[in-house]
């Protein structure tokens, strides 16, 4: 760990104990979502040369990277596009995160620092977008929580701060102050915390979830979708 | 100000998620992000472009809310932060739960199958309603259907008596076209090889798919039976959220099959019944020693394979289409199959767009069509199927769904597409080759000559005879009530061709009238009429002596009057088919209503 401040220091044990924390809580929502019975069928299986159980399942946990197998991300591609750059800003920002805290030569190298850079400003654009969309459209209004409108705007954030602490750890003019990467992990240590408690936590489950209705669909036969 | 306190209802319908949880259903509650991605696969959002309240998103919220108040960290500690402090806790909002759980869903799944995060949206959608019917909240016609199916063991209220007497009567039929009985509907044959099952409505509505599925089990040489008890293969349970009556429903079908010890159950063409019975039953029933279960389409389909049956699709060379039941595609996996049998009965087949598991819903799913008060809704958001079967250009929908039967007769009468609606079971009656089906190759040939006075014709295979008798209301006398002149004399016409004495009137008062003074065997009675309505015609012809025990067929354009006349405080009318009617079907169901009636007076 480098210690240009001790603010700066910190800033990186908060953040590495925001880490603790955050494995701490997850282990226990897993645990939590285990004590619930698990459902079972025990219907006889659907057609079982087109499909089983465990391609529905595979199926299924993969179709986030396979835009044709909905028709909700066929037709909506663009809006699959910004959910994709919106994920990839999110790896890019945790990434920037913790590298920067054990290998900050490689967060400062051109290759890297380009990458994340355009990752993060891509995402902050697209972040804004959906600010604006989750504003605005009267469905998303309706079924928007504050914890909603709150995720999106600090992560809005987060990705504009990442975007500019990347710019002062690769040495770009003018991102000169090292308070940037502070402001940056102790957002970041924030959202650590917070996020097990909001519905960002929703990528905890997702396997889950996709897995459970991938299988069930498979095993009936109607997974993987096909069309004529 | 400070909320109202949670009401009993609410702490019941508390109690009963608590019960319905599992992992699956609470991932479906947690994993949602909100983020809209359901909204345009649901044809209520794409009816209904400036409502919101239509996306699935709200409509699974509102369980969710319950369950975030209930069972979540954040939610149970600052509920307003995750929406948890907008659930209900009032009766007043369970009437608007109500609305939505019943009136602006059909648990079709579509969402479900196009959510990026595999929440099962539906399912949310009928625990909601499974909570609303645990505590007595629910549409009228839910709450006397779903009666029925308890008391009566099906859900449209068939007396045995009659289900047996209506086996009969299409027994007779069955006769009448052959000219011999051999193809009489077996009843609770024991040691059978398949035990059919089938839809109330089939009783009730439309007898003749039973006539013909007999047929086709004959020609295969089946060794089959129909049950006395447990031949309901619907199950109301799917459509009310309440897993208790889809257990007992369907260990009523697995306990008579057992009784009989048939080697399985086969399902006639019914997209929930097909779901009720072989896939969800098992578990609402907790039944694990299910046995073989199958639809009439594949039981069909192989016969064809197996040369038990021979077909020629040139006797079907109308344009047809076939649309999905969202049960058998989305939920059960079922869609190649009726593609391949449709194939093999039809010369001229159209795949509709969007198809399978990503097929719009018929509208009349999810008990829809027993919820006469969410009707216009429905009849809006019908508006996608509508234009998905026009691009067909199709004659004939073909489904696999008596639900779906009923839902798109209404919207192809609502939108005027000018087409109708088939099963399989009768696209394969209509293009059986008799004497090349199993059952004419194997016989001796002395049985085959019964309807033939050449001795050398006595090898010769029995045509599918036109129906023997001629003037079957001969002597019988119809008054035929429709406030519209071209109707009225279609009908006129249509019972004196069958031989009946006919009278007319053009409204209820004409009608009360006449009936005195003519004394008709059976009434054919429209129900929307100017004036005094056939309604109000009918509770006074119900509630006068000497008018009281006339049989009454109602013969209407408006199907969502159904549940209006039933409702009555009188005995139900005798019939009920919707228009355009069939010639045929209209006087040998009137016919059989005059004959039933006289054998119970006897």
């Amino acid at each position: 760990m480098h210690e240009s401040s001790s603010l700066l220091h910190t800033a990186e044990v908060v953040h590495w104990i925001a880490l603790i924390v955050m494995a701490v809580v997850y282990t226990m929502r897993l645990r939590w979502l285990f004590k619930f019975k698990p459902g079972v069928d025990r219907s006889a299986p659907g057609s079982p040369a087109r499909t089983n159980a465990k391609r529905g399942g595979f199926y299924s946990l993969f179709n986030v990277a396979m835009p044709w197998s909905m028709e909700s991300t066929r037709k909506g591609f663009a809006f699959y596009l910004t959910f994709v750059i919106f994920h990839i800003g999110v790896v890019a920002g945790i990434s920037l995160a913790f590298l920067s805290t054990i290998a900050p030569g490689l967060v400062a190298a051109r290759p890297f620092a380009w990458v994340c850079g355009v990752a993060l400003v891509a995402a902050f654009g697209v972040a804004v977008y959906r600010v604006f969309r989750r504003l605005f459209r009267p469905v998303m209004k309706l079924i928007s929580t504050p914890d909603d409108y709150f995720s999106l705007f600090m992560l809005t954030i987060w990705f504009g701060l990442g975007a500019v602490t990347q710019a002062h750890l690769a040495g770009v003019a003018g991102f000169e102050s090292v308070n940037l990467l502070v402001a940056y992990l102790f957002l970041t240590s924030f959202f650590l915390i917070y996020v097990p408690f909001s519905k960002i936590s929703h990528y905890l489950y997702y396997p889950f979830t996709r897995l459970w209705i991938g299988r069930t669909l498979g095993h009936r036969g109607s997974y993987p979708i096909a069309r004529g | 100000m400070s909320k109202p306190a949670k009401t009993h209802k609410i702490k019941m319908m508390e109690e009963q998620l608590a019960r319905k949880l599992n992992r699956q259903v609470v991932g479906s509650l947690v994993g949602c992000v909100h983020c809209g991605m359901c909204n345009e696969c649901c044809h209520y959002v794409l009816s209904h472009p400036d409502d919101p309240k239509m996306t699935p998103s709200y409509k699974a919220d509102q369980v969710r809310k319950l369950f975030k108040a209930n069972h979540d960290w954040t939610g149970s500690v600052f509920p307003w932060w995750v929406g948890a402090d907008k659930a209900p806790l009032t009766d007043d909002d369970l009437d608007k739960l109500k609305d939505i759980a019943f009136g602006t869903c059909t648990n079709c799944r579509r969402c479900t199958i196009n959510c990026p995060m595999g929440v099962d949206t539906a399912t949310l959608n009928r625990i909601m309603r499974g909570l609303l019917t645990h505590v007595g909240v629910m549409p009228e016609g839910v709450r006397v259907v779903s009666k029925d199916q308890w008391e009566l063991g099906n859900q449209m209220g068939v007396l045995k008596e009659d289900y047996l007497d209506t086996l009969e009567w299409m027994s007779e039929e069955l006769e009448e076209d052959l000219g011999h009985g051999e193809a009489a509907i077996p009843v609770d044959k024991p040691g059978a090889r398949v035990m059919y099952a089938i839809n109330p409505r089939e009783v009730k509505y439309d007898p003749r798919t039973i006539k013909e599925a007999a047929l086709i089990f004959w020609a295969a040489g089946e060794d089959w039976t129909m049950p006395s008890e447990g031949w309901d293969n619907t199950n109301f349970g799917l459509f009310s959220g309440d897993d208790g009556l889809g257990g007992a429903s369907a260990k009523r079908e697995y306990d008579k099959a057992r009784e009989l010890g048939v080697d399985k159950i086969v399902i006639s063409e019914c997209g929930h019944g097909y779901r009720s019975t072989r896939c969800e039953g098992v578990n609402w029933s907790g039944d694990a020693q299910a046995f073989p279960m199958e639809s009439s389409v594949i039981t069909m389909l192989n016969y064809i394979k197996e040369g038990k049956i021979v077909v020629d699709p040139t006797k079907n060379p109308k344009r047809v289409t076939f649309h999905d039941s969202c049960n058998n595609a989305r939920s059960c996996g079922f869609y190649e199959e009726p593609r391949e049998l449709l194939r093999l009965v039809t010369t001229d087949f159209q795949e509709m767009y969007p198809n399978r598991a990503e097929n719009f819903c018929c509208t009349g799913g999810g008990g829809a069509m027993s919820m006469s008060e969410y009707t216009p809704r429905r009849l809006k958001s019908a508006q996608i199927k509508a234009n998905q079967i026009r691009e067909t250009g199709a004659e004939i929908v073909v489904t696999s769904c008596h639900n779906c039967v009923d839902g798109l007769s209404d919207l192809i009468k609502h939108y005027k597409l000018g087409c109708e609606v088939k099963q399989l079971v009768d696209l394969v009656a209509d293009a059986l080759v008799l004497e090349e089906c199993y059952v004419m190759k194997s016989r001796p040939v002395a049985v085959a000559a019964v309807a033939s006075e050449e001795p050398a014709a006595a090898a010769r295979p029995v045509p599918v005879a036109a129906p023997a008798a001629a003037a079957p209301l001969a002597g019988r006398k119809v008054l035929v009530v429709d406030d519209e002149e071209d109707i009225r004399t279609f009908l006129v016409t249509v019972f004196e061709d069958a031989g009946a004495e006919v009278e007319q009137a053009a409204d209820g008062n004409e009608c009360l009238a006449k009936a005195r003074t003519f004394k008709p065997d059976l009434i054919s009675l429209d129900l929307s009429m100017p004036g005094k309505s056939g309604v109000d015609a009918f509770v006074e012809l119900r509630r006068t002596e000497e008018t009281q025990e006339i049989p009454v067929c109602v013969v209407t354009g408006h199907p969502e009057f159904r549940q209006v006349i039933y409702d009555r405080p009188v005995p139900p009318p005798e019939g009920y088919l919707n228009k355009p009617v069939d010639e045929d079907k209209l006087v040998s169901y009137v016919a059989h209503i005059i004959e039933h009636r006289e054998a119970k007076a006897n």
